[in-house]
């Protein structure tokens, strides 16, 4: 593969006394495909956008493009291969927006010619692919953020770039116009065969746009790759200093990121056992770890929803493969967890002749005294796929002196008054 | 094609008012020379009792008037472009302050020399331009990054320093008093042909330098940074254009002294009518300049005779309460 941008070895700082803005960083950004650079405020990632398009010059290290040192190219020639869309631009004196794109023609108007109808002609096509055409004899300073962004964008283009290098072009825009903004760049990074560049601060936006990432800490890259790769809980914690679920869809493969306040549980001491399975547990799960119950959870199927969800919140689980008989391991495992428990939730999953002995288990003499809270009763007949031997269990387990047949919300009421007493 | 017809009209407009401006200010004075007498002086040659005082003395200061108006208007609109900033020109940066100190200690020491035709007051007057535009530049830059306020701040508080020189100059000087004070409120009574034809040869090639440089200066409106991505070589571009500046100023000063706003007012009225394309501004914005010099400078002269008012008072008598309307408009 060519690489059209390489960095090596780049380091550099705006006043020596205030130390590096980036340290020692070596890079190759792949020619045609969508590159974003995040990282916190200050981590350098437009300080890098500027060294690369030659606005700041490196004292340490090189940048290359197609080979040739950046340095080296003269500005016009450098305008032909590269253009730069910023954050957001303001004209003091006022032109009409066909003007505004026509400037993008600068590097190769002659002066004493002027611009001929190639150049229109050009700047007409982009600004038709931008979606501007209709008002380009509007004036730019009353259009719209995103109106403007288009323009500017129509600008680059009219450059006839081989890489566009954006410096959160989007972040002064409301949600409709960054998503219609990074749709354009996505679409000129295939339709044109661009090598797009984009500093972004949006990590979900970044994941969904971008082929590569690369994630900056403190003027070095801490993580990069595909989104899938870069944007885990793990980087995100390393660089953001957030905590984070990462979901990745199984649509398109690019992982979304929430944030969450897990700083703000307050942890109890009650231990909470879920005998669940094929995500009838996860809401369950979730919503008990949250509140700061010491939750876990068996026998589930390895790869199934409660298991993920389990693993995900680092719970004590017992697991198994899926698909066959618990094995005898694993019902140990399950049983232990459930005598350590101060309470033991059934959820309303389906009992088929796999997962049958986690009934089983419940009738355990050691777990003769243990509070069994039993949800979704009056579906149970539904749910028994065993041809009825699930039945004798399930009613045992129902007569059983501390066995409760409750709704969610009142297992949830006694859980919390049984943990806000054990803080 | 609406708007060639547009900018046809505004250049002819400009034009013919540029004309009726040089036969009033010919025509009006102590002497009233109506424009049939005017005509039979100028193109057929015949000597009337008013040969003397059209010849030597109204019509140099009308061209002289016409330079000048049209060389300060270029260079308002220059600057101002490439501040991106409408409130600046070479007077409120302090350049016309500048070079007028540079005359005046040129006279008042008495220094003369003479380099390639140009006079020293020229040269002192271009000296004094760079070096106070140099000083003004650094004052109100901190760290690679300049704010317009501080850039007109540092202007005003220069001028007045410079001012206050010059003024200190005028105290130790009581003899050459008269001579400064031509310097410091801008007059074009002292007029000769030589003066005009020096004008001439430096401010029209440097009106056409800047119009040169059009292009660029309309992609400095998007900024600097953006600018370079474009491929123009910001920080160069801005050296040649204000060297020009420096140059066209100095040879203002040193023929006419400071005159105020004329750069500031003439580039903002054409802006208003034609847009802000420099390729157009900067020949409009001579062509007004021109046209408002002349008509302050007759109106100056003629407005309570015998006694003159100097064109520099009477450019700011009109432009000081225009630059305050730009300033209210601009917050």
């Amino acid at each position: 593969m060519i690489n059209q941008i390489t960095l090596k070895e780049l380091s550099f700082g705006y006043d020596d006394s205030l130390g590096l803005v980036l340290k020692n960083i070596s890079l190759d950004f792949p020619k045609s495909g969508f590159t974003s650079i995040v990282g916190p405020n200050g981590s350098g990632k437009s300080t890098l956008l500027k060294l690369i398009s030659g606005v700041l010059k490196s004292r340490q290290g090189s940048i290359q493009i197609n080979g040739i040192d950046n340095m080296a190219i003269h500005k016009k020639e450098a305008a032909k291969i590269m253009s730069v869309v910023p954050q957001n631009t303001a004209l003091e004196f006022d032109y009409k927006v066909m003007d505004v794109v026509l400037m993008g023609r600068y590097p190769y108007i002659s002066r004493l010619r002027g611009e001929t109808p190639k150049d229109r002609e050009i700047a007409i096509e982009n600004m038709k692919y931008t979606n501007t055409y209709h008002f380009r004899e509007r004036s730019f300073n009353q259009l719209s953020g995103g109106e403007r962004q288009r323009v500017i964008l129509a600008q680059a283009l009219t450059q006839q770039p081989k890489i566009l290098l954006l410096d959160e072009p989007i972040s002064h825009l409301d949600l409709q116009h960054q998503i219609e903004i990074m749709s354009l760049i996505k679409k000129l990074s295939i339709d044109q065969q661009l090598t797009v560049i984009a500093v972004l601060h949006d990590l979900n936006i970044a994941a969904a746009y971008s082929d590569y990432i690369v994630m900056m800490k403190d003027g070095e890259i801490n993580s990069q790759g595909t989104p899938v790769e870069a944007l885990n809980v793990q980087n995100i914690k390393n660089v953001f200093n957030i905590d984070v679920e990462v979901e990745v869809s199984v649509y398109t493969n690019k992982p979304y990121i929430y944030a969450i306040t897990r700083n703000e549980i307050k942890k109890n001491h009650v231990k909470v056992h879920v005998i669940c399975g094929g995500g009838s547990g996860s809401e369950i799960i979730s919503n008990l770890y949250n509140t700061g119950f010491q939750v876990s959870a068996g026998v589930l199927s390895i790869g199934d929803l409660d298991w993920k969800i389990s693993k995900d919140l680092d719970l004590k689980l017992a697991e198994d493969i899926p698909f066959t008989r618990i094995s005898e391991d694993a019902y140990e495992a399950n049983k232990r967890l459930a005598e350590a428990a101060d309470f033991i939730v059934l959820t309303d999953l389906y009992i088929g002749k796999a997962n049958l002995c986690n009934l089983r288990m419940l009738l355990e003499n050691e777990l003769e005294n243990k509070t069994i809270f039993i949800l979704g009763d009056e579906t149970f007949e539904q749910r028994d796929i065993t041809e009825g031997a699930a039945t004798g269990f399930y009613n045992r387990i129902k007569s059983k002196k501390n066995t409760r047949i409750v709704s969610r919300d009142e297992m949830y009421s006694i859980l919390n008054k049984a943990g806000a007493s054990n803080e | 094609m609406n708007n060639t017809i547009k900018n046809y009209s505004i250049f002819i407009i400009l034009l013919a008012g540029l004309v009726i401006a040089i036969i009033m200010a010919v025509g009006f004075g102590a002497v009233r020379i109506p424009a049939a007498e005017f005509i039979d002086i100028l193109f057929r040659g015949i000597q009337t009792e008013h040969s003397t005082i059209l010849l030597q003395i109204r019509l140099p200061r009308v061209l002289l008037c016409l330079v000048i108006g049209a060389g300060l208007a270029a260079v308002g609109t220059v600057m101002q472009g490439i501040f991106k900033n409408p409130l600046v020109d070479s007077y409120t940066l302090g350049m016309s302050s500048g070079a007028a100190l540079g005359a005046v200690i040129s006279i008042v020491t008495g220094i003369s020399f003479s380099i390639g035709g140009v006079s020293t007051t020229g040269v002192f007057a271009f000296i004094g331009a760079v070096s106070t535009l140099f000083l003004v530049y650094n004052l109100a830059k901190r760290k690679n990054a300049m704010s317009v306020n501080s850039l007109l701040l540092a202007g005003v508080a220069v001028s007045y320093f410079l001012s206050a020189i010059i003024s200190f100059l005028m105290l130790l000087n009581q003899d050459n008093l008269q001579h400064i004070v031509f310097w410091t409120m801008g007059s074009l009574s002292l007029t000769s042909w030589s003066k005009v034809v020096i004008s001439y040869i430096i401010i029209i090639p440097g009106i056409l330098a800047l119009l040169f440089y059009a292009r660029e200066l309309n992609i400095l409106t998007m900024g600097d940074e953006s600018a370079q991505y474009l491929g123009i070589d910001v920080e160069k571009l801005k050296r040649v254009l204000l060297v020009i500046c420096c140059i066209i100023v100095g040879a203002v000063v040193s023929v006419s002294g400071t005159i105020g706003f004329l750069g500031l007012v003439a580039p903002h009225i054409i802006r208003l009518i034609a847009g802000s394309d420099n390729k157009k501004v900067i020949p409009y914005s001579a062509l007004l300049g021109a046209v408002l010099l002349i008509a302050s400078d007759t109106v100056g002269r003629t407005i309570i005779q015998p006694v003159e008012i100097p064109v520099g008072v009477m450019t700011s008598i009109m432009g000081g309460p225009f630059f305050i309307f730009l300033l209210r408009k601009q917050r």
